[in-house]
């Protein structure tokens, strides 16, 4: 049966959450929607239904969350409980329901990047450590991981420095570039720091996008088969090109025909 | 980040907590004016009222969205905001504050809807300790009248309709409540919750009160402001 972190939630049944939890974490522009974008589809054409979220995308609280940014008035502990809010009801009202329906579920970012960003902030890690305790343990972390002298690069020719993401609310005297050297170095420390302790998969960002998803297949193929195997399927990674079948665990065999049918959007 | 207890600040903090109907609020307003008329520098917080989460709470009611965990951190993001934003600064300044409701409503609240008692308290732990809280201890039949006769029907959430008490609004209020006193009353010896007999006359209730704020105020140095 599945797990949550330390507390559980009134009415939230664990049981029979036979879906897939996979978890792309990473720091601010190191590629991640890329990687998603790429992986979904490649999920799908092997008949796993995908339901990808991400921070800030609930129906509760992102609208709220958006606005209180835009005024860069949030001070740290209420910027917590707001992405807090958010997590809450993505959970409740988007994952949990799609891991009973035999989903895998993508998310981009969890609540290591929440958390991160909090410890960095001066929050209390005990206190944010906390406040997630009542999320459930993912089937797997993957952790893009980079430098920060590649990651640079990569934000000034895309999108740019942004405030919150070059921490600008935490050293208003610097200019964007040295604050989010700054910010984005002290992050970097505490992803290497959750990589250990929440036992992240962790994937060298720095190469092109191509190389990355190869090394993220290969993660996401080898969690998706490592339930207890149908005998049927015992001969190993070579049923990939049946389609989809190999795939399909013992446990999901019976609802495979479930999970081809419905169209994956939502 | 400074934890419930560890704050040192010149001003002061006062809260006023029990169940609704128990005249927490009309105690406090008249504290209000009587810290006023002595020359305080006084200012009012209420539960639940932060410009930058307000909006994201009335729809999350309005459309009956919220569930025990996200009720529970919307308005714990509301509090966050008025702690960091307004409570905390006017406490450095000296001021007096007064709070009708403070975390001990959430710990009754969240509890009641089944959140996990010593996860709310941790959420909450940032909180400045106030200076006393005053709780308004009242028996429920008493409350309920007093509510009842006063306004036209209560809502969702504050009936505790989420919870699923009883289809009947009025009857899963007075289900609602009684749980939530049941909290408050386990909270008097761990939170060290000044309590006042509510069912007594205003005017003896506010005595009382004016007496415990005096005696507290009078350790306070340089607190009065010019009038």
């Amino acid at each position: 049966m599945r797990e949550t972190y330390a507390v559980g939630l009134p009415r939230m049944d664990l049981a029979e959450l036979t879906g897939k939890l996979i978890v792309v974490e990473g720091t601010d522009g190191v590629g991640r929607s890329t990687q998603i974008k790429l992986l979904r589809p490649w999920l799908e054409q092997q008949g796993h239904a995908v339901l990808d979220t991400g921070i800030k995308r609930s129906q509760l609280a992102a609208k709220g969350i958006q606005q209180a940014k835009e005024g860069h008035t949030l001070s740290r502990i209420t910027l917590s409980l707001f992405y807090a809010t958010d997590f809450a009801d993505r959970l409740e009202n988007e994952i949990v329901p799609a891991l009973r329906a035999g989903f895998v579920v993508l998310t981009d970012r969890y609540i290591y990047s929440l958390m991160a960003r909090a410890i960095v902030r001066g929050l209390d890690p005990a206190w944010i450590h906390n406040v997630h305790s009542f999320a459930l343990k993912p089937d797997a972390i993957f952790y893009l991981r980079i430098g920060i002298d590649d990651l640079i690069p990569r934000v000034v020719f895309s999108s740019g420095f942004d405030y919150w993401e070059s921490g600008a609310d935490l050293y208003p005297s610097e200019d964007m570039y040295e604050s989010f050297r700054k910010y984005q170095t002290a992050l970097l420390a505490q992803f290497d720091k959750m990589a250990e302790e929440y036992d992240f998969t962790v994937i060298d960002a720095a190469p092109d996008v191509r190389t990355v998803f190869a090394q993220l297949r290969t993660g996401v193929s080898s969690v998706l088969s490592g339930e207890p195997r149908d005998p049927l399927f015992a001969a190993g990674p070579v049923q990939h090109k049946g389609e989809g079948a190999g795939d399909t665990s013992a446990g999901e065999a019976a609802r495979q025909e479930e999970t081809l049918s419905p169209p994956a959007e939502k | 980040m400074k934890r419930y207890g560890e704050h040192r600040f010149p001003g002061k903090l006062f809260v006023v907590e029990g169940i609704d109907g128990s005249g927490k609020s009309t105690q406090l307003m008249l504290l209000h004016q009587w810290l006023q008329s002595e020359g305080y520098g006084v200012v009012f917080s209420e539960w639940n009222s932060s410009p930058l989460v307000r909006e994201t709470t009335r729809r999350g009611k309005k459309k009956q969205m919220l569930t025990p965990a996200t009720f529970s951190l919307i308005h714990a993001t509301d509090f966050a905001d008025r702690t960091e934003h307004n409570i905390i600064p006017l406490l450095k300044a000296g001021a007096v504050v007064l709070c009708d409701r403070y975390i001990y409503t959430a710990f009754a609240r969240d509890v009641v809807r089944g959140m996990d008692p010593k996860w709310v308290r941790e959420l909450y732990s940032f909180a400045v300790k106030p200076t006393a809280a005053f709780y308004f201890r009242v028996p429920l039949d008493v409350a309920m009248k007093r509510i009842l006769e006063g306004r036209s029907g209560v809502k969702f959430y504050e009936a505790g309709m989420d919870v699923g008490l009883s289809e009947d609004p009025e009857e899963s209020f007075h289900l609602f409540q009684g749980k939530i006193l049941d909290e408050y009353e386990s909270m008097i010896p761990e939170f060290d919750l000044t309590t006042i007999d509510a069912t007594l006359p205003i005017e003896n209730q506010q005595v009382q009160m004016r007496q415990i704020v005096k005696a507290k105020l009078a350790q306070a140095k340089r607190l009065r402001v010019a009038p």
